[in-house]
C-alpha cells in the first residue's frame, strides 16, 4: 500500500467529526498522536487513503469501525485517585447535600459502574474514611459492577502493581495497603467494604436490579458506547437514582451531549448531573 | 467501618400489586396513572408491546413530565427497531410538533434507526413544510445509511428552498463524492447571488478537488 497521508484539511474534517460524534476535541497540538492513529486504522482496514476510510466510518451501518478507532483515539486506563476533583466533590459537596435530606437509617448508595480492576470504587471507600468525618452517622453501600467477571475477580482480589498507586498519598498506602512482592494489596477491610457485582449496563432487566442510589461514577465508559446505546444507558442511570441523585463522568463526557433528563450541578470542586428533585 | 454491603436485588424493588411488564392492558392503562414514576415505568415495560404505538404516541403528545415522554419516545424507538413501520412514521410525525425537545428528541432516535428511517426519509424530504424537510436533513447528518448521499443530492436537484438547500450542502461538506460535483455546480447556479450557499458550496468542492489531488497524489 502506497504511503497514507493526512493533509490538513484531512485533520480539520476529521476532527470536527470526532468532536461532534464523541464530545473530545484534539487541538492541533495532538496532530502528530491523531494522525498516527488515524494512519494504523486505515492500514489496518485496507481503505485506500483517508477519504475512503471516513466514508466507511460515517457509513458503516455496525459502527465496528467507529469502536475500533475511538479505543486507539483514547486512553483506556485506570488508576487510584485518577481524577480525585470528583472523589473531593464527593466528599465536600455531593454528600453533604445528600446527608441534609436523606432520612437517618437510610443507607447511603454508591454505584461505580464500570468497576474494572476496583480502584476507583476503594478511592471512593478511602476518601470517604479520609475525608468525610460524617461517615461514622451512615451506613454506606459502595456497589462496584462491570461485565467482565474476569476484571471482578482481580478487583475482589485487590492486587495492584506500582503504577495503579503511584497517586495514592503515603499515608493512605500506608495504611490501606500492604506490600505484596512487587506489588501493593488492598487491606481486607476495603475488600470487604465494596460489593462487586456483575451487569451489563445495556441489558435493562439486570439494571433494574440497581434502584436508589445516591450517586453514580460511570466514567470513561459511555464514550465507547453508540448513540443509541449512550442515550439507553442515560435512561437506565436516571432509574438507577433516587431523585436528587448525582452521577459523575468522565472528563471528556458530557450527560448534556447524551440526554436532556439530568441537570447540571456546577459544585466548586467539579461539573457533576443530578436527576431532578422529584416529579409529579 | 461503618460500610455494608448489599446485593441488588430487583425482586425488593417489585411491589406485589403492580402489574407485570407482560400485562398489556394494565401497562398502557398506567400511561394516565397520576404518579409520572408509574408513567415512565409502563412507557418502558410497553417497548415490549408491538400493539403499544398508537397509545405511546397519544400519551407523548399529552405528557408533560420530560423523563415520562422520554421513555415514551424510547419504547417507539424499541418497537421501530423492531420492525414496526407505525413506529418509525410516528417518530417522524414529531419533526411536525411545536416542541423542539420532541423534535430533536425524535431527531435523534431516528438517526440510531437507520435502516427503518430509509422507509420514511423520501417522504420527508419532499414533504410541503420546509422545517420539516431541514429536519430530515438533520437526521442524515448522523445517518449511517449508504443513501445519505444519494438523498441528499436529490434534495439539492429539486428543492426551491434555498435554506433547505443550504443546510443540505452543510452535510454534503463532510459527506461528498465525485458524484455530488455536478449537482452542487447546478445549485449554485439555480441560486446565484445566495452568499450563504456559494460559501458551502465553495468548501463542499474545494475539499473534492482536494480528494481528487490527495488520490492522483
Amino acid at each position: 500500500m502506497a504511503d497514507v497521508t493526512i493533509t490538513d484539511d484531512d485533520f480539520q474534517r476529521f476532527r470536527e467529526y470526532f468532536y461532534r460524534k464523541a464530545g473530545i476535541q484534539f487541538e492541533p497540538s495532538k496532530r502528530y498522536f491523531v494522525d498516527k492513529r488515524l494512519v494504523e486504522r486505515i492500514r489496518a482496514t485496507g481503505a485506500a487513503g483517508f477519504r475512503d476510510y471516513f466514508a466507511m466510518l460515517r457509513f458503516e451501518t455496525s459502527g465496528r469501525e467507529w469502536q475500533a478507532l475511538v479505543n486507539e483515539m483514547t486512553v483506556n486506563e485506570t488508576y487510584f485517585m485518577r481524577e480525585d476533583y470528583q472523589f473531593e466533590c464527593l466528599v465536600q459537596s455531593m454528600l453533604p447535600e445528600i446527608a441534609k435530606t436523606k432520612p437517618r437509617g437510610e443507607p447511603l448508595r454508591i454505584w461505580v459502574m464500570p468497576s474494572s480492576s476496583g480502584e476507583e470504587a476503594y478511592t471512593v471507600a478511602m476518601f470517604l474514611l479520609e475525608r468525610w468525618p460524617q461517615l461514622a452517622e451512615w451506613d454506606v453501600e459502595i456497589v462496584s459492577s462491570d461485565i467482565d467477571t474476569r476484571i471482578l475477580t482481580q478487583a475482589q482480589a485487590g492486587l495492584y502493581g506500582q503504577r495503579a498507586v503511584q497517586h495514592v498519598p503515603a499515608a493512605w498506602l500506608q495504611r490501606y495497603f500492604t506490600r505484596e512482592g512487587d506489588g501493593w494489596r488492598i487491606s481486607r477491610a476495603l475488600r470487604d467494604a465494596v460489593a462487586f457485582t456483575r451487569v451489563n449496563l445495556n441489558d435493562r432487566a439486570e439494571v433494574a436490579a440497581y434502584r436508589g442510589y445516591d450517586v453514580v461514577f460511570c466514567r470513561n465508559l459511555l464514550i465507547y458506547f453508540d448513540d443509541a446505546s449512550r442515550r439507553q444507558a442515560a435512561e437506565s442511570f436516571f432509574d438507577v437514582l433516587r431523585p436528587g441523585g448525582f452521577i459523575c463522568l468522565g472528563h471528556s463526557e458530557s450527560m448534556s451531549r447524551i440526554s436532556s433528563l439530568f441537570r447540571i450541578r456546577k459544585f466548586p470542586q467539579a461539573i457533576v448531573y443530578q436527576k431532578p428533585l422529584e416529579q409529579s | 467501618m461503618p460500610f455494608i454491603k448489599a446485593k441488588p436485588d430487583s425482586a425488593a424493588h417489585q411491589p406485589a400489586h403492580e402489574p407485570t411488564p407482560q400485562d398489556y392492558a394494565a401497562q398502557a392503562a398506567l400511561l394516565a396513572a397520576p404518579q409520572a414514576h408509574v408513567r415512565r415505568a409502563a412507557a418502558q415495560a410497553l417497548g415490549a408491546h408491538a400493539e403499544a404505538v398508537p397509545a405511546l404516541l397519544a400519551a407523548v403528545a399529552a405528557e408533560g413530565e420530560q423523563p415520562v415522554r422520554s421513555a415514551m419516545l424510547d419504547a417507539l424507538a424499541q418497537l421501530a427497531a423492531r420492525g414496526s413501520e407505525e413506529a418509525v412514521s410516528g417518530l417522524a410525525d414529531c419533526l411536525r410538533s411545536e416542541d423542539a425537545w420532541l423534535r430533536n428528541a425524535a431527531i435523534e432516535l431516528l438517526r440510531g434507526l437507520p435502516s427503518q428511517v430509509a422507509s420514511v426519509m423520501a417522504h420527508l424530504l419532499v414533504d410541503w413544510d420546509r422545517d420539516v424537510r431541514i429536519l430530515a436533513v438533520g437526521i442524515l447528518d448522523q445517518l449511517r445509511h449508504e443513501r445519505v448521499e444519494e438523498w441528499l443530492l436529490q434534495l439539492i436537484e429539486a428543492d426551491a428552498d434555498v435554506n433547505v438547500c443550504g443546510a443540505a450542502l452543510d452535510v454534503l461538506a463532510d459527506v461528498a463524492t465525485p458524484a455530488a460535483l455536478a449537482p452542487v455546480t447546478r445549485l449554485l447556479a439555480r441560486f446565484p447571488a445566495e452568499p450563504y450557499l456559494e460559501f458551502a458550496g465553495a468548501l463542499v468542492r474545494s475539499r473534492l478537488h482536494a480528494d481528487a489531488a490527495a488520490q492522483e497524489a
